[in-house]
């Protein structure tokens, strides 16, 4: 198993993201090497999702009503670091509506919630690591962190590969969009590049004509080094 | 190809982690059933109210639970047949990348586990659940500030 990359994740205490402060460990991490055990885990398969989890555009299988806000689809591979997809990847993602409210208890943000939009899905990956959700464009919104801070439009992911190890959870931002050098969350990051990395870029190429605009969001997650017979 | 980097859950990880309808379900191993539980709490010892923890069980086994009100969390789990510890993954609010530690056992030979080497004696105590009730035991954790809970890095090679 290849370490964690701290050139890419965020430090655990980033002052400019208010919450970091209180919630930070102070006294560094303990280096372990992981243990077999550490290299598994849990089987997630087709009994545990229903096909329809990966579209969010509809409040359930037997509803023809929709969500309201531009159609997307969000598309990509997750793979690992020698470049090989991971099958049956378990993506559980969850965002903001079009007017950037959460369907949660304790978002009060003055936007309405959509009565056809719960925000919530899930996706198994296929053999070679591709994976798709239909969904709608979530709004911009403003978030408790000094005198005005927004969030850009995003969407929450939580990953699984094969190994503990591997646990990933990220945000996934849009292609343009100018919020993105505004956000204190965003600039935990440690540099462009790992912004970058978060950034879907539109792909009109997997556009669905007349329906739905497409964006490519590429999943990479720590793995096992390419060995002397692959490379 | 690099990493993807992490982002924090954010505050509302449970509409997608613990949807109301079909929440993942949990797997594990068979063994003497028992109750993790224990409370998280940050730098200033107010309760973290919106944490994620998964214990990721030596055994292949797994399972989440969100913390309430009070920071509380809790967890069925079995016992492992392999190992004095199980493993636990904490995200929230304000964690940028999630937290790694572990429960050891009271009553299993946890000294003994090579990973208490690598741990300054004052801290070893942070990742031992004391035994609440039979077949229960209880891990308080502290993300930062006085008894900070030990956190790992699974470095790898």
């Amino acid at each position: 198993m290849t370490p964690l990359d701290w050139t890419r994740h965020p430090p655990a205490l980033t002052p400019g993201y208010f919450s970091s402060v209180i919630r930070s460990p102070r006294k560094g991490l303990i280096p372990l090497d992981p243990t077999e055990a550490d290299l598994t885990g849990p089987v997630f398969g087709a009994q545990d999702i229903h096909h329809a989890d990966s579209d969010l555009t509809r409040p359930g299988i037997s509803s023809d009503a929709l969500a309201i806000g531009p159609r997307i689809l969000v598309h990509g591979r997750v793979l690992d670091e020698a470049g090989r997809g991971v099958p049956d990847a378990l993506l559980e993602i969850w965002q903001a509506n079009a007017g950037g409210r959460y369907r949660h208890a304790r978002d009060g943000y003055l936007a309405p919630l959509d009565p056809n939009f719960s925000g919530c899905g899930r996706v198994l990956t296929a053999e070679d690591g591709s994976y798709r959700v239909d969904t709608i464009m979530p709004g911009a919104y403003p978030f408790p962190n000094g005198p005005n801070a927004w969030r850009p439009a995003h969407i929450h992911f939580s990953v699984f590969g094969w190994a503990f190890a591997q646990r990933l959870v990220t945000q996934m931002y849009f292609e343009g969009d100018p919020m993105i050098r505004h956000c204190p969350i965003v600039a935990t990051l440690p540099s462009p590049e790992a912004v970058d990395a978060l950034v879907a870029r539109y792909d009109p190429e997997h556009d669905r004509p007349m329906d739905a605009r497409a964006f490519r969001f590429d999943i990479v997650l720590r793995g096992r080094r390419a060995t002397p017979m692959e490379a | 190809m690099t990493q993807t980097p992490s982002q924090t859950a954010g505050p509302f990880l449970h509409i997608g982690m613990m949807p109301e309808t079909a929440p993942l379900a949990p797997s594990l191993p068979p063994g003497e059933q028992v109750t993790l539980h224990g409370t998280i709490l940050d730098a200033e010892a107010a309760p973290v109210t919106d944490a994620l923890i998964e214990m990721w069980h030596p055994q292949a086994g797994w399972a989440r639970s969100a913390t309430d009100g009070q920071g509380a969390w809790h967890l069925t789990a079995t016992r492992p047949a392999t190992a004095p510890f199980v493993n636990l993954w904490i995200i929230a609010r304000g964690i940028n990348t999630p937290l790694q530690t572990r429960l050891y056992f009271p009553d299993a030979d946890w000294q003994a586990d090579p990973a208490m080497a690598r741990i300054p004696e004052a801290r070893r105590a942070t990742l031992v659940a004391s035994k609440a009730a039979a077949g229960a035991y209880r891990l308080d954790m502290r993300l930062a500030g006085e008894a900070e809970t030990v956190f790992f890095d699974l470095r790898g090679e």
